[in-house]
C-alpha cells in the first residue's frame, strides 16, 4: 500500500499545486513508472470529465420568481424588524426597575407589567400568514389569503392534477411518532401503539414510506 | 477564493451595488442576485444533488447575505463572501438532513433510489450518437458524485467546479491541507471505480 | 465461593450494561402541530363514514372550512399530531396520499413559529412555502380534486 504522501504527490501534480522543482521531479518519475503514469492519465481524464459535465454556472429555474421571492422575504424581514423595535422596552424603565430600594416593589411591578404586556400581545396577536410560495410544477399556482369569516389563512393550490375517482384515498390516525436522527427516519404509531408506517428520505431527498398495510 | 467574473463595461461594479444595498436599496441587491444566482445555484445543486432543494438553499443564501450585509466590510470581494455563505448554508443543510448512511458508494441505496425514481428515469436504448453518449456520461458522472459522502463530494466540487486551491478549500471547509488532499484522492478513486468502464476504454 | 464469583460476575455485568445505557435525549422542539387530511364534497354518498374528530382547540372546523370551500360535507380522513423539531425535519402524515414536511425556522416575533412547509403528494412536491403559523389561526391548504370534491389539508399550531 502506498503511503499517503505518494497519493498526495499525484493529486498535487494533477491540480497544479507543486512548485517548479517538485513538478520537474514528478514528471521524471512519470517517465520511469508506467503504472504511475497510467494512474495519472486516468485521473486527469476523470478530472476533465467532471469539469466538462458539472458547470460552474447554471440557469436558475423560474429565475424571475426566484428574485421576486427574495424581494418578498426581504420586505417581510424589514417589517418584522420595525415591529421588534417598536415593542422593545425603554431603557429608562429598566434602569428604574434595577434600583435596590425597589426590589420588592420592582418584582410586583414587573409581574403587573408582564400581565399588561401579555394581554395586548394576545389580543393583537397576528394571524398566521404565508410569506412566499413556490410551486415546482408548471401550471400549478398558489395563492394565499386570510379569510376573516373562517378565521383561517388559506393557501389555495390551483391547477393540480385530480386524483382519479376510483383511487382509494385513505387516512391514518397518528397518535405519536419517534424520530431516529441518525437514520433520518420517523416511525408513526396509532392510538393503540401499533406501528403505522415509517418515513425517511432517499439519497436524492425524495420521501420513502414503508407501510405495514397495503394501500388501495 | 472563487473569483467573480469581471463586470461587463457599463455594468455597475459590485462594490457600488453592495454599498447601496447596505443603505437598504433592495433594487441594488436584486441586481446582485441576478448577477450571481446562476453560480450560487450551481454550487448548491452540485453539493446537494437535488434541484428543488438547491433552489431553496440558493434563495436562503441570498436572504442570509442580505441580513449580514451590515457586517460586510469590503475586505474581500462580494462574491467571495456570498459564496462562503452559500457553501455554509448547503453544508448545514446536508448535515441536518443526513441521508441514510451518509456513506460512500452504497449498492443498496443506489438500487433503491433507482427503483423509487423509476418513473422519472428515462428508459431508452443505448445512445446512438455522440451527443447522447455525452449526455449519458454526464448523468453517470453526476450520479457517481451523488454517491460520494458529503465530505468527499464537497472537496470535489470545490476543486473541480469552483477551481479553488487547496489552501482555499482548507479555509472554507475548514480542515487541514492534508485532509483536503486525502479526501480529494479518495474521492477521485471512488469516482474512478464507479466510472472505470468509461475511462479504461478511452485510454 | 462459586456463588460469590457468580454474584460478582452478575453484578459487574449489570453495572457495565447500566453504564452503557445512554439516556434518551429528546430533541428540542418549537411547538406542536395538528395536521389533517379532509375530504370535502357535496355528495354525502361519497363520504367514507369515518368518525375522526378535530381537536377541541379547533372549534367549528367544518363551519369554517365551509366559508372558504364551496362544499357541504367535510370528513376527516386522517389526522396526525406532531412535534416540530428545531434541528430536524418533521413529517405530518395523516395520509400517504398527501402529507407535509415541516422545517422550523424558530419562533416568530409576536408569537407563533416560522416554518418552511412542503406539501407532498407521494413522490412529488406540490408547493413549498415559508409561513408563520400562530395558535388559533389554522392554515387551510386547498389540494387536488378527488371524486366530485376536493382534498384539503388543515394545519394548526397547538397553544403552549
Amino acid at each position: 500500500m502506498k503511503p499517503p504522501s505518494e497519493d498526495h504527490d499525484l493529486i498535487r501534480w494533477l491540480d497544479g499545486e507543486m512548485n517548479a522543482t517538485e513538478h520537474a521531479a514528478f514528471e521524471t518519475r512519470l517517465k520511469t513508472d508506467p503504472a504511475l503514469a497510467n494512474e495519472a492519465q486516468v485521473l486527469r481524464a476523470l478530472s476533465v470529465g467532471i469539469r466538462s459535465h458539472l458547470p460552474a454556472d447554471m440557469t436558475v429555474p423560474h429565475a424571475d420568481f426566484f428574485n421576486s421571492q427574495i424581494q418578498v422575504r426581504i420586505g417581510q424581514l424589514e417589517i418584522d424588524n420595525e415591529r421588534a423595535q417598536a415593542t422593545a422596552a425603554p431603557g429608562d424603565l429598566l434602569r428604574w426597575l434595577r434600583q435596590p430600594w425597589l426590589t420588592a416593589a420592582g418584582a410586583v411591578a414587573l409581574a403587573v407589567l408582564g400581565l399588561v404586556l401579555l394581554r395586548p400581545i394576545a389580543e393583537t396577536s397576528a394571524n398566521s400568514f404565508i410569506l412566499s410560495s413556490y410551486t415546482p410544477k408548471i401550471g400549478v399556482q398558489a395563492h394565499a389569503f386570510h379569510d376573516e369569516a373562517a378565521d383561517a389563512t388559506v393557501l389555495m393550490l390551483d391547477g393540480l392534477d385530480a386524483i382519479p375517482a376510483d383511487r382509494k384515498v385513505s387516512g391514518i390516525h397518528v397518535k405519536h411518532s419517534e424520530t431516529e436522527p441518525q437514520l433520518a427516519a420517523t416511525t408513526l404509531y396509532d392510538v393503540a401503539g401499533g406501528r403505522l408506517l415509517m418515513i425517511s428520505r432517499d439519497a436524492t431527498g425524495l420521501p420513502l414510506i414503508w407501510s405495514n398495510s397495503p394501500r388501495g | 477564493m472563487p473569483a467573480a467574473a469581471a463586470p461587463d463595461p457599463g455594468e455597475v461594479p459590485d462594490i457600488d451595488l453592495v454599498k447601496r444595498a447596505q443603505t437598504g436599496d433592495t433594487r441594488a441587491f436584486d441586481t446582485l442576485v441576478t448577477r450571481y444566482r446562476g453560480r450560487i445555484y450551481a454550487m448548491t445543486y452540485h453539493l446537494i444533488q437535488n434541484d428543488t432543494e438547491a433552489w431553496d438553499l440558493a434563495q436562503e443564501a441570498f436572504i442570509k447575505a442580505w441580513r449580514a450585509l451590515p457586517n460586510f466590510k469590503h475586505d474581500a470581494g462580494f462574491y467571495t463572501w456570498l459564496y462562503r455563505i452559500a457553501h455554509n448554508v448547503s453544508y448545514d443543510w446536508l448535515r441536518k438532513k443526513k441521508t441514510q448512511g451518509d456513506g460512500e458508494f452504497d449498492d443498496e441505496r443506489t438500487e433503491h433510489r433507482i427503483a423509487v425514481g423509476a418513473e422519472a428515469t428515462p428508459k431508452g436504448d443505448p445512445a446512438p450518437d455522440t451527443a447522447m453518449r455525452n449526455a449519458e456520461l454526464g448523468q453517470r458522472i453526476q450520479t457517481a458524485i451523488a454517491n460520494l459522502s458529503t465530505d468527499h463530494r464537497q472537496v470535489i466540487i470545490l476543486r473541480e467546479v469552483e477551481g479553488l486551491a487547496y489552501e482555499e478549500i482548507a479555509a472554507l471547509v475548514p480542515c487541514s491541507l492534508g485532509t483536503v488532499m486525502s479526501r480529494l484522492f479518495y474521492a477521485r478513486k471512488k469516482l474512478q471505480e464507479q466510472l472505470k468502464d468509461v475511462y479504461e476504454t478511452t485510454l | 465461593m462459586k456463588f460469590l464469583l457468580t454474584s460478582i460476575t452478575l453484578l459487574s455485568l449489570c453495572v457495565t450494561l447500566r453504564a452503557q445505557e445512554t439516556p434518551a435525549v429528546k430533541p428540542a422542539t418549537d411547538g406542536r402541530v395538528w395536521g389533517a387530511l379532509i375530504f370535502a364534497t357535496n355528495d354525502a354518498a361519497q363520504l367514507t363514514g369515518g368518525r375522526e374528530q378535530p381537536p377541541p382547540n379547533l372549534p367549528k372546523l367544518n363551519e369554517r372550512l365551509g366559508k372558504v370551500f364551496p362544499f357541504k360535507h367535510f370528513e376527516i380522513l386522517g389526522q396526525h399530531q406532531q412535534d416540530i423539531f428545531r434541528e430536524f425535519e418533521s413529517w405530518v402524515v395523516p395520509s400517504q396520499d398527501l402529507f407535509l414536511k415541516i422545517d422550523s425556522k424558530g419562533p416568530a416575533d409576536q408569537g407563533g413559529v416560522n416554518l418552511h412547509l412542503q406539501v407532498w403528494r407521494e413522490q412529488q412536491v406540490l408547493v413549498k412555502s415559508d409561513a408563520v403559523l400562530r395558535a388559533g389561526s389554522p392554515l387551510f391548504i386547498g389540494g387536488p380534486a378527488w371524486k366530485s370534491g376536493r382534498l384539503i389539508f388543515v394545519l394548526s399550531l397547538d397553544r403552549k
